[in-house]
């Protein structure tokens, strides 16, 4: 049995239904994201995990208890929210300490894990000061600090790193994924921002329109998106029309426009639909590459520079193809109206049910 | 030209000849509310040929008077409590407790207007539906059920002790303006709490108790001390509404002080400024309890 | 989405009390207005009548007190309007570290009962050497100069959240490099500017002055308030009357307020 269980769990606001049909399996001690665009239900499942929404109708399991309708202050749940929800009126230890001192606990053992806590967000020196004397990043370290003091069973964290900076966002993530590492505690995090869900977490949920799209780890979501919405949402891919020609022992051969490509992808399993080519632009390389890659002649649309990566906008077979090179000091790119080779392996694409079909 | 003028003398880190542009004002209140309230200040510390003495204090050993004070603390306390409670409600129905629209929209625009009502209509308003032949009275008298035969009319106000004209009545008549007030300045203080401290308290396992008492008060701390202090200032200060009502039968200190303009009812002009400067000094008193009480519990603002 | 979702009995409970207590502030807002209203009608015996407003429309000395409030009332906001937006606009330009002290003494009048302001005022100039109540006029500028003191709390605050709602800094700058005198700038510039702020404070001095009874009642004058007072110790269909023109009058200014787009109206205190 899993450690929290979600089981069909649906939730309907008056006309919208928010969530549907979410089923989900989380180990203790996982990292699992709720990965979505705004609206996408993901937020609406982590305030019934918290006990703030109540689901319209399925079950929660947390620790073989099922907490569905417990109230939020029974569930023992740590929450940290994207406004950071620090109580202005209590120093940066009386947040901390507050869960501590609600349970009624004795006023050393407070004192002594909030000293730990704030050892674990080193913030020891800020102990007395309050919250409006902080910055964000510093406020959000306090409040995952409050989260964590109670020992919580499992921690949610909402978007927190969405009102940060960009810098301090990574310095914080890195933050959030080494105490969850160090005090193995089970975390669901949800957030919009998939360099954040695929840099943290052990499993990845994509979630659109109130529903699961897919569960994975980020290698997985990356390099398998299970559709079509899921490999347009993460990364950048190019999506391309073709014909599946035939089907042989270790490859497929595809027509795209007028050229024959091979793909390798021993699990496909051909519907009858016209399938699209799905290729990530890191994939594609410049020049004419071995007798082993499928190759390309396009004319260069745009290059565009964006520092570690040079973007190329590739014009072939009537649709615009991106190609991304790394940046080298050497490196001689094509220009602008120039016709330029490309080439990629078989085993760099797939085939992916079109998804208006 | 500015070089000119470059003597450059500096008051507090602004040129001297840019103080020179409060003038006016400063010449204005310095003519018509310093020097009147110095003035009374003075003449509350001389006698009648203009010596200093601090006799006039016996004014305060007057029973006239020292009831009266008794009586306005009394009023004002009530009905800033009486307002506070009742006003912290509405605005509490309107806005976290999720009372209809339509009623909030209701309520917001008649606590603007009804916190401006005040004085001599007011008290007019009161009489015609609470005085002996008011309204409402006269609704509540009608109710009746025959009894043997006599009728009996349980619901007469006038016969189970109530006088509108009494520190009942202005205490009723006073809450007309006190509790909007209230609903006022404490709805946005209630629209600033914000829902994920209640979430973050409740995840952290409190109770609807332990939010309000360690975290939707003290954040409010602020705005409902200055309520209470408005309240309190508002109806200690009431005169009109008072007179009008009761015609000066409740003895309040607004109204003597009244009495004492028109007439010099104490027979000795520098008690009379005695007994303003006594309401003075309550406000003075008040006040300085608000500073140190918003001190206290706001420790986490100024910073 | 962002509401907590609690179990449905609690969340019932609560709302039943939420609109209990809306109904009770509502019925104490309309139940008093109710009831002047329906007894101001009842001046004829055993018939609705408008009998009381008749009266009071009527009588000269209604008119005489209202046309003496309101010219007051205007006197006193062209005044307050001259005193306040020089100052505030200086402030805001050269001397915010004046705002503590300016502050301070625009909150005096909520701290200074009525009454005793009123009292030292009285007896401040109604001897020499600055003796302002032996003629009419002169009483006339030491009411105005009363009010103004009394308004002084929304006036300024007034003027200065306009002020504050502009960039004074930018506008004077761009107005001098264009050749504009202070003057100028004043009164083709920044006023035009803060026109809906000062109107908003001029509007509660409106409704101050029109309710005033205090210093009209001690200085003799005939203002409205005393009218008021006077009427309420003889008679007992037309105060009713009077109650609800005044109510309308109140509604008036400070719908006209409120249409101005300030949501907020500030509170007016003088006149109890």
């Amino acid at each position: 049995m899993a450690y929290l269980e979600l089981k069909h769990v649906r939730k309907v606001f008056g006309e919208t239904v928010a969530v549907e049909d979410f089923t989900l399996d989380i180990q203790q001690g996982e990292f699992v994201s709720f990965l979505g665009s705004s609206g996408c239900g993901k937020t609406t499942t982590l305030r019934m995990i918290a006990g703030f929404e109540l689901p319209t109708s399925g079950t929660i399991t947390l620790n073989g208890r099922d907490v569905t309708f417990t109230p939020p202050n029974r569930r023992n749940v740590g929450m940290v929210f994207q406004s950071y929800a620090l109580f202005p009126n209590m120093t940066v230890a009386q947040n901390v300490g507050y869960g501590l001192r609600v349970a009624g606990k004795p006023k050393a053992e407070i004192d002594q894990r909030v000293r730990e806590m704030l050892a674990l967000i080193q913030m020891e020196k800020f102990a007395a000061r309050y919250p409006s004397q902080l910055s964000g990043g510093q406020q959000q370290r306090v409040a995952l600090a409050r989260a964590l003091a109670i020992r919580p069973q499992v921690l949610l964290l909402d978007e927190p790193l969405s009102a940060l900076d960009a810098k301090i966002r990574v310095e914080l993530r890195q933050e959030i994924r080494r105490i969850q590492q160090e005090l193995r505690i089970t975390a669901i995090y949800v957030t919009h921002d998939q360099e954040e869900a695929l840099s943290l977490s052990d499993r990845v949920v994509v979630m659109s329109q109130g529903r699961i799209e897919q569960v994975g780890t980020p290698t997985e979501i990356y390099n398998n998106p299970a559709s079509e919405f899921v490999a347009r949402f993460i990364g950048h891919i190019n999506l391309l029309p073709v014909h599946l020609v035939s089907v042989s022992a270790d490859h497929l051969s595809v027509r795209f426009g007028s050229c024959m490509l091979r793909v390798v992808q021993p699990e496909f399993s051909p519907n009858g639909a016209a399938p699209m080519l799905a290729i990530r632009p890191e994939t594609i390389r410049l020049g004419t590459g071995s007798d082993q890659d499928n190759r390309l002649v396009g004319r260069v649309e745009s290059v565009t520079y964006l520092g570690a990566v040079i973007r190329l906008q590739v014009h072939v077979e009537g649709h615009s193809l991106s190609v991304d090179v790394l940046n080298e000091r050497t490196l001689s790119l094509p220009r602008q109206g120039e016709d330029c080779p490309l080439h990629f392996s078989p085993r760099a694409c797939w085939l992916m049910p079109s998804a208006n079909t | 030209m500015k070089e000119l003028r470059a003597a450059r003398l500096y008051l507090f880190g602004a040129p001297i000849w840019d103080w020179l542009g409060l003038l006016p004002f400063l010449a204005f209140v310095l003519l018509f509310l310093v020097i009147p309230s110095a003035n009374l200040f003075a003449g509350a510390f001389v006698n009648r040929t203009g010596v200093f003495t601090l006799e006039n204090i016996v004014v305060f050993g007057n029973p006239f008077v020292l009831r009266s004070y008794l009586v306005s603390l009394q009023v004002s306390l009530v009905t800033a409590l009486v307002g506070g409670v009742f006003g912290f409600l509405v605005a509490y129905a309107i806005t976290l407790g999720r009372a209809p629209g339509w009623m909030r929209g209701v309520i917001m625009t008649f606590s603007g207007l009804a916190a401006n009502f005040g004085g001599v209509p007011l008290a007019f308003a009161f009489i015609a539906t609470l005085g002996r032949t008011g309204f409402l009275t006269a609704l509540l008298k009608g109710i009746c059920f025959p009894a043997g035969e006599s009728e009996v009319c349980p619901f007469n106000p006038y016969d189970y002790g109530f006088n509108l004209y009494s520190v009942t009545g202005l205490v009723m008549t006073y809450t007309y303006f006190q509790f909007p007030l209230m609903v006022l300045i404490i709805t946005p203080a209630l629209e600033g709490l914000r829902t994920e401290w209640r979430e973050a308290c409740e995840s952290l396992g409190g109770s609807q108790l332990h939010y309000w008492r360690d975290v939707a008060f003290p954040v409010m701390m602020p705005s409902l001390l200055g309520a209470m202090l408005l309240l309190f200032s508002n109806a200690f200060g009431a005169y009109a509404t008072a007179q009008a009502l009761t015609g000066g039968s409740i003895p309040l200190v607004t109204i003597l002080i009244g009495q004492q303009i028109r007439g010099d009812v104490l027979n000795n002009p520098h008690e009379g400024y005695a007994l303003a400067l006594g309401m003075v000094v309550v406000m003075a008193l008040t006040v300085w309890g608000y500073a140190v009480l918003q001190r206290r519990t706001t420790e986490w603002l100024r910073r | 989405m962002a509401q907590v979702t609690l179990p449905t009995q609690r969340r019932r409970s609560w709302r039943f009390w939420a609109i209990f207590w809306g109904v009770a502030a509502m019925l104490y807002f309309f139940v008093p207005l109710y009831g002047t209203l329906d007894f101001s009608l009842r001046m004829k015996r055993g018939e609705i009548s408008l009998l009381a407003y008749e009266i009071v429309f009527a009588d000269p000395r209604f008119w005489e007190g209202f046309r003496y409030s309101a010219i007051m009332a205007l006197v006193t906001i062209v005044v307050s309007a001259l005193i306040f937006v020089p100052t505030v606009y200086w402030m805001h330009l050269k001397l915010p570290q004046a705002r503590p002290v300016v502050e301070l003494v625009t909150i005096l009048p909520f701290i200074i009962p009525g009454v005793v302001y009123v009292f030292g005022l009285i007896r401040t100039y109604s001897r020499p050497p600055l003796q302002l109540t032996l003629q009419p006029f002169t009483t006339d500028i030491l009411i105005v100069a009363g009010y103004v003191v009394l308004s002084m709390p929304y006036m300024f605050r007034a003027v200065d959240v306009g002020m504050r709602s502009i960039d004074v800094r930018t506008l004077t700058e761009a107005a001098q490099s264009l050749g504009a005198s202070r003057l100028q700038l004043l009164v083709q510039v920044i006023l035009p500017n803060i026109r809906v702020a000062v109107l908003g404070g001029g509007l509660i001095c409106f409704a101050t002055v029109m309710g005033e009874l205090v210093l009209a009642s001690f200085l003799v004058r005939p203002a409205l308030g005393p009218y008021m007072q006077l009427l309420g110790l003889a008679k007992a269909y037309e105060p009713a009357a009077l109650a609800i023109i005044s109510f309308a009058l109140t509604w008036l200014s400070l719908g006209a307020l409120q249409l101005l787009g300030r949501g907020n109206v500030p509170q007016q205190m003088a006149g109890r």
